[in-house]
């Protein structure tokens, strides 16, 4: 059952004249992690707002096409509507903090204080969901005091919380050193394996190579491949399109054209690669 | 005049238990007599404001409060006040071409006190409850919830950068730029700094209203509160004794005129 | 609080004006159209600049507030009736926490946030020079609102430097009102336009897009041509101010 359907849809930012995506269709079965990759100004972003419903609601412009979350059209939805179903997190964690909370409890009880969950049940929902990305130890600091990966966690923990069907990532570890990377990848790793329906927009390839069910390739704002992520991944149409690429992969594309690389499937992270190069 | 922490002690005193209304309805009941009633219940209304210090057990930041921002501002006030009002015919002494008169310290003093009413008790208020409570209980009686978001997050925000801009001033006044350059080389000293300070927090604005926005910031459905905030009987009956007193104390100017 | 009886029927038509425009402006739906999400969310900050400006302008002994200078670009951008709200808040929020003799003044920032706002929707804040007369008119507005303040709540004299200003009026035998009146006008506009200009400023730097999230974007469209030479006659013009602040006042004062 697909619970993301967008059928040709088309999008033009206000003010601009060329299309930010162009006859995109994508379908997102229930529990199916899909990852979006592409380079800067692909329309990643795009599309994730306009699966969270951010576009066109909250930015306006032209959406020709249809966005169908969990049976719901997005063009006849409001968009504090749309959120329930919808969580999103994008790339600065300081930008999502609140502000209006001064503990990290009380920053991620503050979605459901909006959407009028009574207090026991808010309470017990925000202690799972802490336990759930592991931040139980953070309840009483305030949310300015962390550390950028905190934050993230953070920041994905209060949407998490509001228990929507589709999850929406923007790039989250993009502003991440490598310990904050780890620490959100475990997050959403957990989600993966609770069987939370994800989209994220991700350059990191070799995180992708590991989690995701499905690769989409967005490129000046049209889907250029769409299957599986080591196919997607390793595929020569990439490497022309400037995408950004493992190392791994282009180490064993090389590798290949000496007979030094045998097998059919290039490899995308360290350990495919290693085996791989252990045959020769 | 900088704000590094939030005002709020916590401790378990009696005024700390009250329900956060309450405390507001005592600000207004020591604030509307000093301002509106007889003269002297300008300076009268500091004895209950004082006694309200010791019963939150707040003395110690309260006087910290005192010396620092109240007694400069009402100090440089009464100065101002004695000196330049045109008022009076009692001389008690010159200073330079203006006359001190007795008329005018009296008001002098008395726009002081009103003013050392008013700082005082919202000191009080906010030494002894936490900002989101008083919110929290604020929205549960129907405050509109985006002025919370707006109060706290300021409080937030601004203690954020004027720590940034202290760092400016302080750059700028180890290199001497405060005093002894020209004004136009102290402008263009700050300029450069203070620009990126303004454009780095407009910027902000967008991601987080979509992220706000994201957890039903603009939800229609009835709102909820994390934090339970006690209202007891007790409480009401003193916010009606202190609309009886506000009420007399006005009405008594009334009939008194 | 004679003054109060005496002009109770001053402050019952300000009041009942008030409540009026309130009202047309709730009924209408032009009050709840201004406050977007953005705007919730930019309000603390421009409350934060203000006085994050305003403090370092007084360590830099300048001889001007620019406090409002985040009230002024909320007014623009999202209303008369957000800029009024900013301009407040703001006051009230810096007499409780950082200087108690600003909270009185509040319904004089209140003033500055919707001048701002009603003159950008006229067009008066797109080139520099229509920016100088909102500067102005904003100058206005506050000297007719901060006036009985002043009066009222401070016997003419607050705590202000341009208190000695009013002192040296009234030395010489000018009646109270006189001369808070001619203290304002003199000072108000000095500071008033400058705000307005280095608002502007801020505007000009800010992209199109960003601008258009915001409820009245579109009144700060920086009219096209010379966008360039117009900042830097808008810079100009505010040095000069501040020159004329600094050499020319005191001389006229006699100070
Ligand atoms: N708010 C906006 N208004 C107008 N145009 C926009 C806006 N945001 C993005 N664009 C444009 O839309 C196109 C797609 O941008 P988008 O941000 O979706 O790309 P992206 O793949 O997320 O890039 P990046 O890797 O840099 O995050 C770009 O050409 C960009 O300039
Ligand atoms: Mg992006």
């Amino acid at each position: 059952m697909a619970i993301v359907n967008l059928e040709n849809v088309t999008y033009k930012y206000p003010l601009t004249d060329s299309p930010a995506l162009q006859n995109i269709n994508l379908r997102v079965d229930e529990g199916e992690f899909v990852a979006v990759v592409g380079p800067n100004g692909a329309g990643k972003s795009t599309l994730c707002y306009t699966i969270a419903g951010f576009v066109p609601h909250f930015f306006k412009g032209e959406l020709t096409g249809t966005v169908e979350v969990a049976g719901a059209e997005s063009s006849t939805s409001s968009l504090h509507e749309w959120v329930l179903n919808v969580g999103l997190a994008f790339q600065n964690p300081f930008n999502q903090i609140s502000g209006a909370k001064y503990t990290v409890f009380e920053e991620i009880a503050f979605g459901l204080e909006n959407i009028g969950v009574p207090r026991d049940e808010m309470k017990v929902r925000v202690e799972e969901a802490m336990k759930l990305t592991g931040i139980s130890d953070l309840a009483d600091r305030s949310p300015y005091s962390l550390s950028g990966g905190q934050q993230q966690r953070v920041a994905l923990t209060s949407i998490l919380v509001m228990q929507p069907k589709v999850l929406v990532l923007d790039e989250p570890t993009s502003q991440m050193d490598p310990i904050g990377t780890r620490e959100v990848f475990g997050v959403i790793r957990t989600m993966a394996e609770r069987g939370m329906t994800v989209v994220m927009a991700e350059h990191k390839v070799e995180w992708i190579a590991n989690f995701a069910d499905r690769v989409v390739a967005l490129h000046e704002g049209r889907i250029l491949l769409d299957g599986k992520p080591r196919e997607v991944l390793t595929s020569d149409i990439l490497l022309d399109k400037g995408f950004g690429i493992s190392r791994y992969t282009s180490v064993a594309r090389k590798a290949k054209t000496r007979g030094l690389w045998t097998r059919q499937q290039l490899p995308v992270t360290l350990e495919e690669a290693a085996e791989g190069f252990q045959d020769v | 005049m900088s704000l590094n922490r939030s005002f709020f002690v916590p401790l378990d005193s009696p005024l700390h238990r009250l329900n956060p209304l309450t405390k507001l309805t005592f600000v207004f009941a020591m604030i509307l007599p000093a301002f509106l009633s007889l003269p002297a219940f300008a300076p009268g209304m500091a004895i209950p404001v004082l006694i309200a210090v010791f019963v939150g057990g707040v003395q110690r930041q309260y006087r910290g409060l005192l010396f620092k921002l109240i007694l400069p501002t009402i100090l440089f006030m009464f100065f101002m006040q004695s000196v330049f009002l045109p008022i009076g015919e009692t001389v008690i002494f010159q200073l330079g071409r203006f006359d001190v008169t007795l008329e005018a310290m009296q008001t002098a003093f008395l726009t002081v006190s009103r003013i050392f009413v008013m700082v005082s008790s919202f000191a009080i208020l906010l030494l002894t409850t936490h900002p989101g409570e008083l919110m929290s209980d604020l929205t549960r009686r129907g405050l509109p919830p985006q002025f919370a978001y707006v109060i706290i997050s300021t409080l937030q925000i601004l203690p954020q950068m004027q720590a940034k801009a202290q760092t400016i001033i302080s750059a700028q006044r180890s290199r001497g730029l405060d005093t002894e350059s020209t004004f136009l080389k102290r402008v263009g000293a700050v300029v450069p700094l203070v620009g990126p300070l303004v454009f780095g927090s407009l910027v902000e604005v967008e991601e987080r209203a979509i992220a706000i926005e994201a957890r039903g910031f603009t939800s229609t459905r009835p709102k909820t509160s994390l934090h339970n905030v006690p209202d007891t009987n007790a409480d009401k009956i003193i916010r009606w004794i202190f609309l009886a007193l506000v009420i007399l104390s006005l009405g008594g100017r009334i009939w008194l005129s | 609080m004679e003054v109060i009886s005496q002009n109770a029927v001053y402050f019952a038509v300000v009041l009942v004006i008030m409540a009026l425009l309130f009202v047309w402006a709730y009924l209408t739906g032009r009050m709840q159209k201004e406050f977007s999400t953005m705007t919730w969310v930019l309000i603390p900050v421009a409350i934060a600049i203000n006085l994050t400006i305003g403090q370092i302008v007084l360590v830099l002994k300048l001889p001007v507030y620019l406090d409002s200078i985040g009230t002024v670009l909320v007014g623009v951008i999202c209303g008369p009736w957000a800029g009024a709200l900013t301009g407040a808040l703001s006051n009230i929020i810096a007499g409780i926490i950082l200087a108690p003799d600003w909270f009185p003044w509040f319904p004089v920032a209140a003033v500055i946030g919707a001048t701002a706002g009603v003159m950008a929707n006229i067009g008066y804040f797109k080139t520099w020079w229509k920016v100088v007369v909102t500067g102005f008119v904003i100058a206005i507005m506050a000297t007719i609102v901060g006036t009985p303040i002043s009066i009222i709540i401070f016997g003419g004299i607050s705590a202000s430097g341009s208190s000695l200003i009013t002192a040296f009026l009234l030395e010489t035998g000018r009646s109270l009102l006189a001369s808070v009146l001619t203290t304002n006008f003199i000072s108000e506009p000095l500071d008033k336009i400058a705000t307005s200009l280095l608002a502007f400023a801020i505007i000009d730097g800010l992209s199109t897009r960003y601008l258009s999230r915001f409820p009245r974007g579109e009144n700060a469209t920086v009219e096209k041509g010379q966008k360039q030479t117009e900042l830097i006659i808008a810079l100009v013009v505010v040095v000069l101010l501040i020159l004329f602040g600094v050499y020319i006042l005191p001389s006229i004062t006699g100070g």
